[in-house]
C-alpha cells in the first residue's frame, strides 16, 4: 500500500462514522452478473421463443441499409465487402457511421436517420423486481409474481447481445469473462441486527468493490472461501436497507447507488434501486438488483465500443437501440410529468461466500457502512474509457483518408492502387 | 557423443563402467573438446590418493548431490543471478531419507543431457560479457589467444569451490588443455574458459559427493575421513551447499580436524542465515515433501486444490517448521500442538478463515477449540497421505509413524481384495475399514496404523475440516494399544509424549549428515544423542551442533564391496541396521 494510501487509512479510522456491530454478518463475492434478460425458447441460444417469437434478431443487410443512406449499390457492397479492411479508417466499417441526413453520424446524432426499428421482447414473462409497486404493470416473473418492471429487457431482449439462456448469452459471457480473470470485483455484505439470519426484518446489504481478483478452482468456476478487502470507491457502492424472510433478502426502501456494470458501460447508476436476493442452502447468494437507469447511458456505451464493429458483430442498428430505448423509458427522477430519462432494469447476480475484510485488511466487516467518504478521488469515468475512439469511431490519425460524409468511396478500378 | 562412464554410488566405489550412449548432435563438437578431459580428470580421482602416512586413501562414499544442493551450490559460486533451469533426475528414497537414497543413484544418459545442457548454460552465463567481469579476476594477455595462466587461476578457484577441494595438477591440466584448444579454434579466450567451466560442472566430482577417508596420523592402520570430505559433510548438513572459503581454508589448513576448529566451524555455520537453508533441506527430506510434485486431487471433489495449493501447502510446512525450530529455537515437541499455522491467500480459503493481511504470508491462529494440531494438521501432510478423492487413515497412519517416529510399515500382501475399503459412497472409512481388518492378513499392520489416521479423520482428503462423511457423524476417537486418542489433538499430544519421535529426528539428523544407514553399533551414540537432545529442550539448532561436532559423525564405514581392503578389517565392522 503506497503511503498516501496508508494515511489516508489512518485519517479516515477517526473520520469514518461510527456504525453499530451487526448481530450477524454474511459476506459474498460476486462471480456472475448479468443483464436479466428471460429466455423463451426451449432449448439453443437463439432460438424462437415466447419471448422473442421470431428468434434473436437476424443479421442486417448493410447493403441495403447503406443503400437506402443514399449511397450507391456500388459504393455499398465495396464498403461491405469482406476484401476491404474491415477495421480501415478509410473504406471500412467507420463509413457506416455516415447515413444520417446530409451523411451525418448516426452514432452521435441517431435522429438524423429515421428509426430503423428493433424487435423488442413480445412475451409476458420477465426477471426482476416490482419497482414500482404496481402489480399491474409490467411482467410476470417466471414464478408468477406480477409486476416486474423490466422495460430494458422489454427494450434489447431480442438483441443476440442480450438474448439467451442464463449465463449463456454473448454479451454476458463476454463480460464475465473478464471480471473473472480479474478486471473488477464486487463484494456483497449482508448484515442483520436480529437472533436469525434467515428471518430478520432489520437488514442491511452493502454492494462495494474490490481491487482483490477472484480465484479459479480446480474446474474453473471461482473458488468460495477467499478473502476480499474492500476498496473505499467515490462511485461504486449501494447500501440498501432490508429484511429477510426464509432467507430471502427484499429492500424496505428504495435507494440511489452505483454498481460496476458488466457492460462497455461502466456504471449501472441506478435510481429506486431494490433488491431481492435469496440466501441458497449451498451458502451461496443469487437474485436481482433493480432499479431505473439513465438509458442514453447504455446507447452511450455501445457506441463508445466503436459502433461499426458493435452493430457489424452483433446485428444491431445502434439507432434503433436509441430509438427504442428512448421509446420505452418509463421512470423520470423529477416526477412523473418529467422526461422519461431512466429505464426500468434489472441485474441478476450470483455471489458465492467469501471473507470481506476492511479497507486495512485488518480485520472482517462487522457492519455495512459507506466507504464514500474515504474514498480517493474518482478519476476513471467511464467517458474516458476508449481513447482513441471519437465519436464511435476508431481513428487512426496517420491515415490518409477518413470516413466521414464528404469521403470519397474509392470506386472499385481504382482498388488496386488505394493505399492506406 | 559419449558420457563415458557411469557412477555406481551403492557400492561405495567408483568403477568405470560399461559403455556410453549417443547424445545430441550439436553437442557433439563441443564434447570432443571435453571428453577425454573428463574420464581422464575421473580416472585420476578414482585412483588411490597418497595421504601423508604412505597409504592409500580410499574413497568410503558417493552421493549424488540434489537439486537444492546443486542449485544452492551455483547461486553461492556464481551469484544468486545465475539462472539454473534444468529438470533434475529423480531421486529415491531409502529408509525414509532422499539422503539415503543419494547414495543408490546413478546418473542416466538422458539425465547427463540435462546436467551437460545445463553446465553449458550456466557458462555461458558467468562466462557472458558482463558476468567475466567478475567471475575472471585475471585479464588475459590477448584475449584472443589462450592465456594458460590466467586459465589456471580460474580453473583452480572454481574448481575447488565445485569439486569442494583443490584440483590435483592433473584435472587442472586437462582443463587448462581444454581452454587452450577452446580458445585457438574459436579466437576466444573467455569461449576456451567457457569450455573448461563446463567440463568442472559436469565432472562427476562436482555432481556427486566422493568422501574421502585417509590414515589416520593419530591411530596407526586407521582411517578418517579426510578434511575436506568433513568439510562437505558439515556443509551439505548445515547449508545445503557447498564449503565456503572459509570452511576449505580450515581443511585446507589440517585445522578441522581440531574439536576446536570443528565446533568453532560449526557454531559460525548455525549463526549463519545458510543454516535456514539447511534446515529446509532437510526437513523437506524428512518429510518427504517431493511428494508434492506428483500429488493429484479430484477437481470435481476438491475443486479449491490447484498447482498453486499444492506448493503453498509444501511451503507452508516448511515455515512451520523453519519458523519454530530455527527462528525460534522452539521445541521440537510443540511441532504437533501448535495452534498457529502460515497461510496465504489460497491456503486461508482451502482451511476457510479469512486472510487479514496485505503480506504474502501471514501467521494464523487457530482458537481454542480447534481441531487443528500443528503440522499433523496442515493441509499439507493431510492432503499428501490421502487418495485423489478421499482420505486415507491407513496412509496417514502409516506416515506419521513413518515419518516422526521412523517406524516402517511392510506393504500389504498382493492378494488383499481393497474393494469394500475403496467404495467411497457409504458410511465412513472407519466402517469401511473394520470390514477390511475381517482379513486376518491385514489386521495386524492395520491395528497399528490406522488408529492414529482414524484419529485425522475430520479431515478430507485435502484437509479441510468435516464431521460427516455421506451423511454418518465421523467418529474420531482410536485405541492405540492401551491409550486413547481423541481427535487430531489426541494425535498431536500423543506424538508430544512419545519418545521414539525424539530418536527419530536424531537418528534422521545423523543418517541425513552421513549418508549412511543406522547400525547396531550406533545405538548407544544414537541414544546419547537423543539423551542430550531431550536436555537441550528439544531444540534443534542444539542437535545438529551436536551430531555435527561429535566424531561419531564423521566415522569412516569402508565400503561393502570392499572387504579385503586393509582399512575394513581395521576399523570397520558391518553391523545390523538398528531401524525398526
Amino acid at each position: 500500500m503506497k503511503r498516501t494510501e496508508r494515511a489516508f487509512f489512518a485519517v479516515a479510522a477517526f473520520a469514518a462514522p461510527c456504525v453499530a456491530m451487526a448481530a450477524w454478518t454474511k459476506t459474498y463475492v460476486v462471480e456472475w452478473n448479468e443483464p436479466a434478460m428471460y429466455y423463451g425458447g426451449k432449448s439453443g441460444v437463439i432460438d424462437p421463443g415466447t419471448d422473442c417469437p421470431s428468434g434473436t434478431n437476424p443479421e442486417i443487410d448493410w447493403v441495403k441499409v447503406m443503400m437506402d443512406a443514399g449511397y450507391t449499390r456500388e459504393e455499398a457492397e465495396w464498403l461491405r465487402n469482406p476484401a476491404n479492411p474491415t477495421r480501415s479508417p478509410v473504406h471500412g466499417q467507420n463509413q457506416l457511421a455516415f447515413r444520417g441526413k446530409d451523411r451525418a453520424n448516426v452514432y452521435v446524432n441517431p435522429t438524423s436517420t429515421p428509426d430503423p426499428g428493433l424487435v423488442g421482447v413480445s412475451g409476458t414473462i420477465a426477471e426482476g423486481i416490482d419497482l414500482d409497486g404496481d402489480d399491474a404493470t409490467g411482467f410476470t416473473s417466471p414464478d408468477g409474481e406480477k409486476g416486474v418492471d423490466n422495460n430494458f429487457y422489454k427494450t434489447l431482449g431480442c438483441w443476440k447481445t442480450y438474448r439467451g439462456p442464463r449465463r449463456l448469452s454473448s454479451g454476458a459471457l463476454q463480460f464475465n469473462d473478464s471480471m473473472r480473470n480479474g478486471a473488477w470485483t464486487t463484494l456483497i455484505v449482508v448484515a442483520g441486527r436480529g437472533d436469525d439470519p434467515m428471518n430478520d426484518s432489520n437488514v442491511t446489504v452493502g454492494f462495494y468493490a474490490s481491487d482483490d481478483k477472484m480465484v479459479k478452482d480446480g474446474n474453473s468456476n471461482i473458488a468460495r472461501d477467499y478473502t476480499f478487502s474492500i476498496k473505499p470507491h467515490a462511485r461504486y457502492e449501494a447500501i440498501f436497507p432490508a429484511r429477510v424472510n426464509n432467507g430471502v433478502i427484499t429492500s424496505t426502501k428504495p435507494v440511489s447507488g452505483v454498481l460496476r456494470e458488466p457492460a462497455y458501460w461502466r456504471d449501472l447508476e441506478l435510481e429506486r434501486a431494490q433488491i431481492k436476493l435469496t440466501m441458497q442452502p449451498d451458502g451461496s447468494l443469487t437474485g436481482y438488483v433493480g432499479g431505473y437507469r439513465p438509458w442514453e447511458h447504455v446507447y452511450k456505451g455501445w457506441v463508445n465500443a466503436r459502433g461499426p464493429v458493435i452493430e457489424a458483430l452483433t446485428w444491431v442498428q445502434l439507432p434503433g437501440v436509441y430509438y427504442a430505448l428512448r421509446r420505452n423509458a418509463d421512470y423520470s427522477p423529477s416526477g412523473a410529468k418529467g422526461e422519461k430519462t431512466h429505464i426500468s432494469y434489472a441485474l441478476r447476480v450470483d455471489a458465492l461466500p467469501a471473507f470481506v475484510m476492511t479497507p486495512d485488511a485488518a480485520q472482517q466487516v462487522a457492519a455495512v457502512e459507506s466507504y464514500k467518504s474515504i474514498a480517493p478521488p474518482d478519476t476513471s469515468r467511464t467517458a474516458g474509457l476508449f481513447s482513441q475512439v471519437v465519436d464511435g469511431l476508431f481513428i487512426d490519425p496517420k491515415a490518409q483518408q477518413q470516413a466521414g460524409p464528404d469521403a470519397v468511396i474509392v470506386p472499385p478500378a481504382n482498388l488496386a492502387t488505394a493505399k492506406e | 557423443m559419449y558420457y563415458g562412464r557411469s557412477v555406481r554410488c551403492g557400492a561405495r566405489s567408483v568403477a568405470p563402467p560399461p559403455g556410453g550412449r549417443t547424445l545430441v548432435k550439436k553437442t557433439v563438437s563441443v564434447f570432443a573438446l571435453l571428453g577425454a578431459n573428463i574420464l581422464g580428470g575421473f580416472a585420476i580421482q578414482a585412483a588411490p590418493v597418497q595421504g601423508a602416512a604412505q597409504a592409500p586413501a580410499m574413497t568410503v562414499g558417493v552421493r549424488r548431490i540434489t537439486e537444492t544442493q546443486y542449485r544452492h551450490t551455483i547461486a553461492d559460486v556464481f551469484g544468486p543471478a545465475i539462472k539454473v533451469e534444468a529438470r533434475f533426475e529423480p531421486e529415491r528414497r531409502e529408509e525414509g531419507l532422499l539422503a539415503l537414497g543419494s547414495a543408490m543413484l546413478s546418473l542416466t544418459s538422458s539425465g547427463f543431457e540435462q546436467y551437460f545442457a545445463l553446465a553449458r548454460s550456466i557458462s555461458e552465463q558467468v562466462l557472458s560479457e558482463q558476468g567475466r567481469e567478475t567471475a575472471v579476476a585475471c585479464q588475459p594477455t590477448d584475449a584472443a589467444k589462450p592465456d594458460a595462466e590466467c586459465a589456471r587461476q580460474f580453473v583452480a578457484r572454481y574448481g575447488e569451490l565445485l569439486f569442494r577441494r583443490p584440483l590435483t595438477p592433473a584435472e587442472i591440466q586437462s582443463r587448462l588443455n581444454i581452454s587452450a584448444r577452446g580458445a585457438k579454434q574459436t579466437g576466444d579466450f573467455y569461449a576456451g574458459l567457457e569450455l573448461a567451466l563446463t567440463s568442472l560442472l559436469v565432472a562427476p566430482e562436482f555432481l556427486f559427493r566422493i568422501e574421502s577417508a585417509e590414515p589416520d596420523p593419530a591411530a596407526p592402520h586407521q582411517y578418517r575421513l579426510d578434511a575436506f570430505s568433513k568439510a562437505t559433510r558439515l556443509s551439505f548438513l548445515l547449508w545445503d551447499t557447498t564449503p565456503d572459503a572459509e570452511l576449505l581454508s580450515a581443511a585446507r589448513s589440517g585445522a578441522l580436524h581440531s574439536q576446536d576448529e570443528l565446533e568453532r566451524q560449526v557454531d559460525r555455520m548455525l549463526a549463519a542465515p545458510k543454516f535456514n537453508d539447511g534446515a529446509r533441506a532437510f526437513f523437506a527430506d524428512m518429510f518427504q515433501l517431493d511428494g508434492f510434485g506428483n500429488l493429484v486431487k479430484d477437481p470435481s471433489i476438491y475443486p479449491k486444490f490447484d498447482q498453486s495449493v499444492a506448493e503453498a501447502a509444501r511451503e507452508q510446512m516448511l515455515l512451520r517448521t523453519i519458523d519454530l525450530l530455527v527462528r525460534r529455537q522452539g521445541d521440537y515437541r510443540d511441532l504437533f500442538t501448535a495452534r498457529d499455522a502460515f497461510l496465504n491467500r489460497s491456503l486461508a480459503a482451502v482451511y476457510q478463515v479469512p486472510y487479514a493481511s496485505r503480506a504474502q504470508w501471514m501467521t494464523y491462529v487457530f482458537p481454542q477449540d480447534s481441531e487443528r494440531s500443528g503440522i499433523l494438521t496442515d493441509i499439507g501432510f493431510l492432503a499428501l497421505h490421502a487418495h485423489p478423492g478421499t482420505s486415507s487413515p491407513t496412509r496417514r497412519g502409516i506416515k506419521v509413524l513413518e515419518i516422526f517416529m521412523c517406524q516402517a510399515t511392510p506393504q500389504p500382501p498382493a492378494n488383499v481384495d481393497f474393494s469394500t475399503v475403496q467404495d467411497s459412497t457409504k458410511g465412513t472409512v472407519r466402517g469401511r475399514l473394520l470390514d477390511h481388518m475381517e482379513n486376518e492378513g491385514c489386521s495386524g499392520c492395520h491395528r497399528r496404523t490406522d488408529p492414529l489416521g482414524l484419529a485425522l479423520e475430520h479431515f478430507d482428503g485435502l484437509g479441510q475440516l468435516r464431521t460427516m462423511e455421506n451423511g454418518v457423524p465421523i467418529d474420531v476417537t482410536a485405541q492405540l494399544k492401551n491409550i486413547t486418542i481423541e481427535g487430531a489433538r489426541g494425535v498431536g499430544e500423543y506424538l508430544r509424549n512419545e519418545p521414539k519421535v525424539p530418536a527419530c529426528l536424531v537418528r534422521n539428523v545423523y543418517s541425513y549428515g552421513v549418508g549412511e544407514k543406522t547400525y547396531g553399533r550406533d545405538k548407544a551414540y544414537l541414544a546419547e544423542q537423543t539423551k542430550a537432545f531431550i536436555a537441550s529442550g528439544y531444540r534443534f539448532p542444539a542437535l545438529v551442533r551436536q551430531v555435527a561436532s561429535s566424531p561419531e559423525f564423521f566415522k569412516v564405514i569402508a565400503p561393502k564391496s570392499k572387504p579385503k581392503a586393509p582399512v575394513a578389517e581395521a576399523t570397520v565392522t558391518q553391523l545390523q541396521s538398528t531401524v525398526e
